[in-house]
């Protein structure tokens, strides 16, 4: 009896748990449809106005481009430098392997605002300040670890042995690896690209730095409008994050499924 | 990513020399560690110069830092907030996880989806949200009005309470998936022997599990309180002058006051702290169990 009691509390204080969790969610969501002119929750009727003032706002307009920019820029850094240190960090035998795992994923233990100012400091000297590509070769630091972790974990359950029968049948053993394991691991690489993105586009003391003058990225935006305004354009704003995060979310769930379809 | 048990295969790339074999993991390294020296190390080192020769080289901004009341104060609001964030996110986070290790298949996938929905959602939004809820025409405060409960609207925002019910929303996720892997790694079977001995589901749990499941719990702490040193966005947001914490400082002092020296001297303070916390993690957990790094 007391099993059932126990399972019965258990559930319920899991239920709640997750209601906490997903609540401010359906909030901002919600009010981002909203037909009303202020930010109450349940809104008062639907409306897409608010997402039409983003879309008519060539100020978010242009925000929701540099995001874009910076976002795919450090990524794409992120798995050109991580991809390589992944293949050395799981295939070879290194020397202190365990320091130079920890360096690559200290960034993201680091706090926001000491990265942030420390790199503001080095980059006002190097002319990197204002720029899209200074913004995203900071954020590439940040994002590399999810691409070696994600990486990694494919390459671990990757089959050597294919790439050692390719070999064995005389590819080059560059060749192989290009042609057999790049594909197979291909997954991993694209969610840990994917994080990257999304830890570049929701990144706001290093974006405020770097870019918080002119052409400022859409999570500065929405902190400066989080600040000073009451309507629901943060709202619907945050939303299009929101949605962002669910598209790139649900692809990485349908790209691995896929994999696993592949492997299958 | 556990340390694999299995033998190791042989690197397929076999140098042509074996007194070359150091030459390709060298390669394949050296530009990421040559992109995180240059883009996030040397930024940090020169942090802590700045901070150090503003006029010639001094502690002063160090002494003008630790003789400072106020910035004492914030440090010990930073310490405490972090602190009893971290103590509630491992609470609720405790049986998120016991339950995800428990349940299988389709019930594991929902609540996972559940859990890192929120993780993918940006953390300025999050606070947003609860701005919202908990304002004087908020949901909080009209149904509780609504039911009788209170005469006037209580004041729920701007205090400890809202800054630390936002924080621990957004350090739920990460904490609840670091516990969920250190959970994975218990041996089920152990459980399973305390039950057949006699043991009831309770006492399998509190004798057997639970024993078990504490080193994840301390290492899921100190990850999730480093994180917590850092916030800004939230006490800044939710919180009154009171709460301000040790980012926000910084923050105050580099790009309002523009005194860089002392903001610097701040920050390596807080680089220090964080870096000896995360070192300590790493010697015993190991930084690649996170973000992501799923252990199959």
């Amino acid at each position: 009896m007391s099993t059932i009691a126990g399972r019965l509390g258990l559930g319920a204080a899991v239920l709640a748990v997750l209601v906490y969790l997903i609540f401010p969610v359906i909030v901002v969501v919600a009010i981002s449809f909203s037909s009303g002119n202020f930010l109450v929750f349940p809104p008062p009727g639907f409306s897409l106005r608010w997402y039409e003032s983003i879309a008519g706002d060539p100020e978010w307009v242009s925000a929701l481009w540099v995001t874009l920019k910076v976002g795919s820029l450090s990524a794409l850094i992120a798995v050109l430098l991580g991809v390589p240190a992944a293949f050395a960090l799981v295939r070879h035998v290194i020397p202190a392997k365990a320091l130079l795992n920890a360096l690559i994923l200290c960034a993201l233990v680091t706090p926001p605002i000491v990265t942030a100012l420390s790199t503001y400091l080095f980059f006002v000297p190097l002319g990197l300040v204002n720029t899209v590509v200074g913004l995203a070769c900071a954020h590439a630091v940040s994002g590399m670890p999810f691409v070696v972790i994600n990486t990694s974990a494919s390459l671990r359950s990757a089959d050597v042995n294919l790439e050692r029968a390719a070999v064995i049948h005389g590819a080059h053993p560059l060749w192989a690896v290009l042609r057999i394991t790049l594909p197979i691991i291909s997954p991993g690489i694209v969610i840990g690209a994917i994080f990257a993105f999304v830890h570049s586009a929701h990144e706001l003391l290093v974006a405020t730095f770097v870019l918080g003058g002119v052409g400022k990225p859409v999570a500065v935006k929405i902190w400066s409008g989080v600040q000073a305004t009451s309507d629901p354009t943060i709202a619907a704003a945050s939303a299009i994050l929101i949605g962002l995060a669910i598209f790139t979310f649900a692809s990485a769930a349908a790209t691995q499924s896929l994999a696993k379809r592949r492997t299958a | 990513m556990t340390a694999l048990v299995e033998p190791r295969a042989a690197p397929l790339l076999r140098p042509a020399r074996p007194s070359q074999a150091w030459l390709l993991p060298t390669m394949l390294l050296l530009p990421s560690l040559a992109w995180i020296t240059f883009f996030f190390l040397a930024p940090l080192i020169l942090m802590c110069w700045r901070s150090l020769a503003s006029e010639g080289f001094s502690l002063e901004t160090y002494s003008v830092l630790f003789t400072s009341p106020l910035f004492t104060k914030v440090m010990i609001t930073t310490v405490k907030t972090a602190g009893i964030a971290t103590v509630f996110a491992l609470l609720l986070a405790y049986p998120l996880a016991y339950v995800l290790t428990i349940s299988g298949g389709k019930m594991r996938a929902l609540i996972l989806v559940f859990v890192l929905i929120p993780y993918w959602v940006d953390i300025i939004v999050r606070s947003f949200s609860w701005l919202i809820l908990l304002g004087d025409n908020g949901m909080v405060n009209k149904a509780l009005m609504g039911l009788g409960i209170i005469g006037m609207p209580l004041q729920l925002l701007y205090n400890p309470f809202s800054v630390l019910l936002a924080m621990v929303q957004i350090l739920l996720p990460l904490t609840t998936v670091t516990l969920f892997g250190a959970m994975l790694r218990i041996d089920r079977t152990l459980i399973t022997a305390a039950k057949i001995h006699g043991a009831s589901g309770w006492q399998a749990f509190r004798t057997v599990f639970f024993p078990l499941s504490l080193p994840g719990v301390y290492g899921a702490g100190l990850l999730v309180f480093v994180l917590a040193l850092g916030f800004y966005v939230t006490p800044a947001l939710l919180g009154s002058p009171r709460e301000t914490m040790i980012a926000q400082t910084i923050m105050v002092e580099a790009s309002q006051l523009l005194d860089w020296p002392q903001a610097s001297a701040a920050g390596a303070v807080l680089l220090i702290i964080t870096t000896s916390i995360a070192a300590l993690y790493n010697r015993y957990f190991s930084l690649d169990r996170l973000w992501g790094g799923s252990d199959n």
